[in-house]
């Protein structure tokens, strides 16, 4: 059994001293082949860390929204809308509703949402304005980080005051502490109450784009829409404890606007209800479905660098045709023979991954660096890359070696 | 009495060519006994290679057996064959065939790798033989850096380092200057007063001359098969 495994692993060193001498014996045709798997695995690996990057920033620009939350708003008119909207349109006494009468709901974040203008001195931001209530801090995420955030108070008396994004700060004031300024928003004077922390940026889109005011200030100042009345809201998140079904709290919610609104079984709800879970579902999907189409593409670039190794292969078969038929003449079974050139087929694409990795792993730095964009490559995809073009080898070299094993010592001898 | 070393049984090798049927072998039944030095001659096309290589196990007969060592091979695979050559027999051929760019040492230890003989014990059987054969301050050559004497006494190196029980040589002068083939012959001389039995194929009158034990083929068929009266002696 011991000498069985100890014959077994010496042949197998033996097999890799061979296929190593072979290469390096045509080094610059191995270079060349090398090059195509390298290109392949650089693609492929390229493309699963994209793929990743992709689902790493949309999770966490949802996650940026508050991690565990529902957001309800009325159908839109063309959507169909339109019949049922005159009976739903969400109000602040839904807000209201919602938050006492269902389980799960910690907090409510009901918004209105304008795009404005604000103007400090010689400078202006255009940028939008929510009209929130004190529920925004908790059901986002949010908070100041200096000053104050927008209170009930404020809310009551349609206070004048505005909680600033970072950017919309760097924009209006650079370094410059902008607490107790005056600003106007689109025209009307607000005081610099606070500033909110800043949450980055996710594919691209600025999370500390934004200004808060309170939602009466928005509704009597900035709303232009005369389709809204005194208690409209365009938008309602809802904040659920961690830990509640969402989806179970999701048809709760339902129920009782379908109740609110009278809604009967089989009509269509007038409210549209998500949750972040079903975003992230969707979004996993979609990145998902993004990833393999990339990777699919990619694998197209390895499969020809799969064909430059059998061609090698062959090649190699029939260039040591003699010398395959002196090894069968001195003892060689047709599984030595097999396996030498299996090994070698194996190694080259190896060492072309492993190329390609290191090539991919830099392409990686240089675009996380350049573009803002998450590009991980985990030690799993690493090791499956590598382990993949050895895959590659053995399915490319397969044909060539067990050619190579077929032949009749007495023929592959008389070679020339 | 004793086994013969190699025995062929109504030996037959035929293959079809044009329409009609070659028979390279046509029924060849001898023996080898151990401790021989056969010379097989015949001109080309005699069917003498086609014999060497049924001897040798690298071909199948179409009927007929070989037995090598009392044992029958025809009904043995490809992987037994190959054991069976690994084991029994060492080969030397016209062209040497050693692997380029491989030093001396290791193309000599190569057989031993498929007999499942660990790295050191293969070194140092190879470096033996080659001491043997006078190639000892030769062993990191490659081919390239050899003569062809040199290379052949490689090639011999290789076919005794798994210490067959015949040598099996096809045309082995054949590549080699008259001197050059005088010191080979000689070689083998004292290789089989040494106790090994070599089987030699050749088409050179004199270089059979060598042999105690001649085999004439003609149209694949035995038409001599006796002892060499008057003997050459080789000098080195």
């Amino acid at each position: 059994m011991t000498s069985g495994f100890r014959k077994a692993a010496s042949r197998a060193v033996f097999n890799l001293a061979i296929a190593l001498t072979a290469l390096r014996v045509n080094l610059m045709r191995s270079i060349l082949t090398t090059l195509g798997v390298s290109i392949g695995v650089f693609a492929v690996v390229l493309a699963v860390a994209v793929g990743s990057g992709a689902q790493v920033s949309v999770m966490g620009a949802i996650n940026s929204l508050g991690s565990n939350m529902a957001i309800v708003f009325p159908v839109p008119d063309d959507e169909g809308g339109g019949a049922v909207a005159e009976r739903g349109r969400l109000t602040m006494r839904d807000a209201v509703a919602i938050e006492r009468q269902v389980e799960g709901v910690t907090a409510i974040a009901p918004q209105l949402v304008a795009n404005v203008q604000i103007v400090s001195g010689g400078r202006n931001a255009s940028t939008q304005a929510i009209g929130v209530t004190p529920g925004y801090a908790e059901v986002t995420n949010a908070a100041a980080e200096t000053g104050r955030f927008i209170s009930d108070a404020d809310v009551r008396a349609a206070a004048r005051v505005i909680v600033l994004g970072r950017t919309v700060v760097t924009k209006l004031f650079g370094d410059y502490d902008p607490l107790g300024e005056t600003v106007r928003v689109n025209k009307v004077p607000f005081t610099v109450v606070g500033i909110l922390e800043a949450k980055g940026s996710n594919l691209g889109e600025d999370n500390d784009d934004l200004a808060l005011v309170p939602i009466s200030a928005a509704r009597q100042r900035f709303t232009s829409d005369r389709v809204l009345g005194p208690d409209d809201l365009r938008i309602l998140f809802v904040g659920i404890e961690d830990g509640v079904s969402l989806g179970k709290t999701k048809r709760e919610m339902s129920r009782l606007l379908r109740d609110r609104y009278r809604v009967r079984d089989g009509e269509g709800s007038p409210f549209i209800i998500r949750t972040t879970e079903e975003f992230m579902e969707e979004t996993a999907m979609v990145t998902g479905i993004f990833q393999a189409v990339l990777v699919a593409i990619a694998s197209i670039s390895l499969l020809v660098g799969g064909i430059g190794i059998m061609n090698i292969m062959l090649v190699s078969v029939t260039e040591r045709t003699r010398e395959i038929g002196l090894r069968m003449a001195l003892g060689a079974k047709r599984s030595d023979i097999r396996n030498q050139f299996l090994v070698e087929a194996a190694v080259l694409c190896m060492i072309g991954g492993a190329i390609g990795l290191l090539l991919a792993i830099a392409a990686a730095a240089v675009f996380q660096a350049q573009a803002d964009f998450p590009v991980p490559i985990g030690v799993g995809t690493a090791l499956g890359a590598i382990l993949f073009s050895a895959v590659v080898g053995l399915l490319f070299g397969g044909w060539p070696a067990v050619r190579a094993s077929r032949l009749s010592p007495i023929e592959a001898l008389r070679t020339e | 009495m004793t086994v013969p070393l190699v025995e062929t049984l109504s030996l037959v090798k035929e293959y079809a060519s044009g329409g009609g049927t070659v028979h390279a072998i046509d029924g060849v039944s001898i023996a080898i006994a151990r401790g021989e030095f056969v010379a097989i001659m015949g001109a080309s096309g005699s069917g003498k290679s086609t014999f060497m290589n049924m001897i040798g196990c690298l071909d199948v007969p179409s009927s007929g057996d070989v037995r090598i060592d009392g044992t029958a091979t025809s009904a043995m695979d490809s992987d037994a064959l190959a054991e069976l050559r690994n084991r029994k027999i060492g080969f030397v051929f016209q062209q040497f065939n050693l692997l380029p760019r491989t030093t001396a040492l290791d193309n000599v230890a190569m057989p031993l790798i498929y007999a499942g003989v660990g790295r050191a014990e293969r070194l140092e059987r190879a470096r033996a033989k080659l001491e043997a054969m006078g190639l000892g301050d030769r062993l990191d050559h490659s081919p390239a850096k050899l003569s062809g004497g040199q290379q052949q006494r490689v090639a011999i190196a290789r076919a005794l380092v798994t210490e067959p029980l015949m040598l099996l040589a096809d045309e082995p002068t054949g590549a080699l200057d008259s001197q050059t083939s005088e010191d080979i012959m000689h070689l083998f001389q004292m290789l089989n007063e040494a106790g090994n039995t070599i089987v030699l194929v050749t088409h050179e009158r004199e270089v059979a001359d060598h042999a105690s034990r001649q085999i004439m083929f003609r149209d694949g068929k035995v038409i001599e098969d006796g002892p060499v009266t008057s003997r050459r002696r080789a000098r080195p």
